[in-house]
């Protein structure tokens, strides 16, 4: 694909081993360890409570690790000699001082960073917040915000993105520029780790998935593999007016067959160019024909089911 | 580190908390030299013969032209030290507040480093505020002496304690920094900060006046422990009979200063941002 992913990159590496984090007598995070490979988007999933925010706040040394360690290039985050350079970060939306213009909230990153103050309207146009730029942040709706946070993670053109649900509080056209943005970066060779609610979403944005629950690895690996895991028997929805007929031809090539609720036959065990066949060959009206693959959505619920739930 | 510092300053600047406390702290200067006027007129008319003969000494010792002008140049110092306290307060705890403080360590995972910057900067801001004051104390001060008759005096005493006012200037902000890492809450930190200074040096005062009458006059030496009272022994401009020396209450003051600033750091570098 692209140069970041046919040479081997290592220096913008993610690597989680062993890490815990213990709160009181609480395990938000447990004994979680997972990769996360440059040039790839990674979705990191879990529902609520599962301890994903807290890896990554590990990650970042905001908050320090009960046992274990987390890597970036292959550097604890706290070692990195130029943070901004390398690792940039959009943690909740809300850091920036509430009396303070979006483009001096980037300023001051600037200074403390040693980049160049023009760095702020690069970055601020690049999320298309200019013309906000001299607005006072309490003046910004949440996308607002979440756009600003993107534009400071930018500032030291970093390999390595790190994002927490950045997506909340973005409308469709900014969720379609965040997934666009953030599968160019990864294009580019970058590493991109993007935590998230929304699996339709992540299903369009992601390469790869690491699904935590109860501050555990529950599975981790490209989308399609992790799906195809689950769920290898594709279902086909089929609709005919002589749908008993079919049903008994279809039951003749050993598939199992549901009937739902609006009368579509539900076929597994056979795909669908098989039932087109076995309709011709009974002459059976067919009306509708659909494969319909199990999503990221099914499959994040399947695995998660009993680990869920507020701790 | 000077890119730090730097930082730190544009964070105060592009916020409203400097100048709100500059408009607070212009009216509160001005009804400190209306008092201190009056003080001054009060204390050349004095004679020392009216004074309680224990207290004669020390009334004629801060009677002195010297400790009158020290006193006149070093005026507002009393809600001068307060604002820069507060300042330093605001320079950490607006972090927690207003969440910056998660940007502020992923731009500078460095958290010693992230301290000892707001410690910087808050001593330019607290030595801006006492440069500004002081230059005013000089246009004002020997205007008031001329009114109550006494000739201006420049001499070494009186710019000590301009100069140490300028440390005490210093070291309160930096207990402003330390308190401010200590009770991370703004509305906390604020308070305790107000109360441990005003209610500090009244309390401790009326604790150490009864103490003495009680134990004997030793236990005025105790005042040095105050910080609040420390700070103004040290620039009374001359030694006073029977109170500690103006040096005692400079140490000490530095002394709790490194302490607070240190114990900023160290709380700083464990602490979870979550
Ligand atoms: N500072 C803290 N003190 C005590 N417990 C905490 C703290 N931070 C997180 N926890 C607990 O750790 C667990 C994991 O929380 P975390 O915020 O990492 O979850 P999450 O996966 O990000 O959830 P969400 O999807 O809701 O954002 C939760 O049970 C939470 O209550
Ligand atoms: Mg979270």
């Amino acid at each position: 694909m692209t140069d970041g992913r046919s040479s081997p990159n290592t220096t913008g590496e993610i690597v989680v081993s062993r890490l815990t984090k213990i709160y009181g007598n609480a395990r938000a995070v447990n004994d979680l360890s997972f990769r996360v490979e440059p040039g790839r988007v990674t979705g990191f999933l879990g529902p609520n409570g599962a301890g994903k925010t807290t890896t990554l706040r590990m990650l970042l040394n905001l908050v320090t690790p009960t046992a274990g360690q987390a890597t970036i290039g292959g550097r604890r985050y706290a070692d990195l000699t130029d943070p901004v350079r390398h690792v940039g970060a959009v943690l909740e939306a809300s850091s920036a001082h509430k009396g303070r213009t979006g483009i001096n909230h980037l300023r001051v990153i600037c200074t403390a960073a040693g980049l160049p103050r023009s760095r702020a309207d690069e970055v601020l146009t690049q999320v298309g917040l200019a013309p906000a730029a001299q607005r006072k942040f309490k003046g910004y709706s949440l996308g607002m915000k979440q756009r600003l946070g993107i534009a400071a993670a930018m500032l030291g053109d970093p390999r390595v993105l790190i994002l927490d649900e950045p997506a909340n509080g973005l409308d469709p056209e900014g969720i379609r520029w965040m997934r666009g943005f953030l599968k160019s970066l990864a294009a580019e060779g970058r590493t991109v780790l993007v935590s998230s609610h929304l699996l339709s979403e992540m299903q369009l944005l992601a390469d790869d998935v690491v699904i935590i629950a109860a501050g555990r690895l529950i599975r981790q690996g490209p989308v399609d593999r992790v799906i195809g895991s689950m769920a290898q028997t594709a279902r086909v929805r089929v609709r005919s007016p002589q749908a008993e007929t079919l049903r008994a031809a279809l039951e003749q090539q050993s598939a199992t067959v549901d009937v739902d609720d609006q009368g579509a036959l539900l076929v597994r065990g056979v795909d669908a160019p098989t039932i087109g066949r076995v309709a011709l060959a009974a002459s059976v009206e067919l009306h509708e024909l659909a494969t319909e693959r199990p999503d990221l959505e099914g499959v994040f619920l399947e695995l998660t089911a009993g680990k869920a739930g507020i701790r | 580190m000077s890119n730090l510092v730097r930082a730190e300053l544009v964070k105060i600047r592009t916020t409203s908390t400097w100048w709100i406390m500059t408009l607070i702290y212009l009216p509160l200067w001005g009804i400190t030299l209306a008092f201190n006027w009056l003080q001054t007129d009060a204390l050349t008319r004095t004679r020392l013969d009216d004074v309680p003969a224990e207290q004669s000494e020390a009334v004629g010792a801060v009677a002195q032209p010297d400790a009158l002008a020290a006193n006149l140049y070093t005026n507002g110092q009393f809600f001068g030290l307060l604002m820069v306290m507060l300042l330093g307060i605001v320079v950490v705890t607006g972090e927690f507040f207003h969440q910056t403080v998660t940007t502020t360590f992923l731009t500078t995972p460095r958290r010693s480093a992230v301290v000892l910057a707001k410690l910087a900067a808050t001593a330019c801001l607290a030595l801006i505020f006492w440069l500004v004051t002081t230059s005013a104390n000089l246009l004002a001060g020997p205007a008031v002496l001329e009114v109550v008759g006494v000739s201006a005096q420049w001499g070494s005493a009186v710019w000590e304690a301009v100069v140490l006012n300028g440390l005490a200037y210093l070291l309160w902000a930096f207990f402003g920094v330390g308190l401010g890492t200590l009770i991370r809450s703004q509305l906390g930190a604020t308070v305790t900060g107000i109360l441990l200074y005003l209610g500090g040096t009244i309390g401790a005062l009326t604790v150490l006046v009864m103490a003495a009458n009680r134990f004997g006059d030793w236990i005025n030496n105790l005042q040095l422990l105050v910080p609040s009272l420390a700070s103004a022994l040290m620039t009374t401009g001359v030694d006073i009979p029977g109170e500690p020396p103006r040096w005692a209450g400079a140490a000490v003051l530095i002394g709790y200063g490194l302490l607070s600033g240190l114990i900023g750091i160290l709380i700083m570098r464990r602490r979870d941002v979550s």
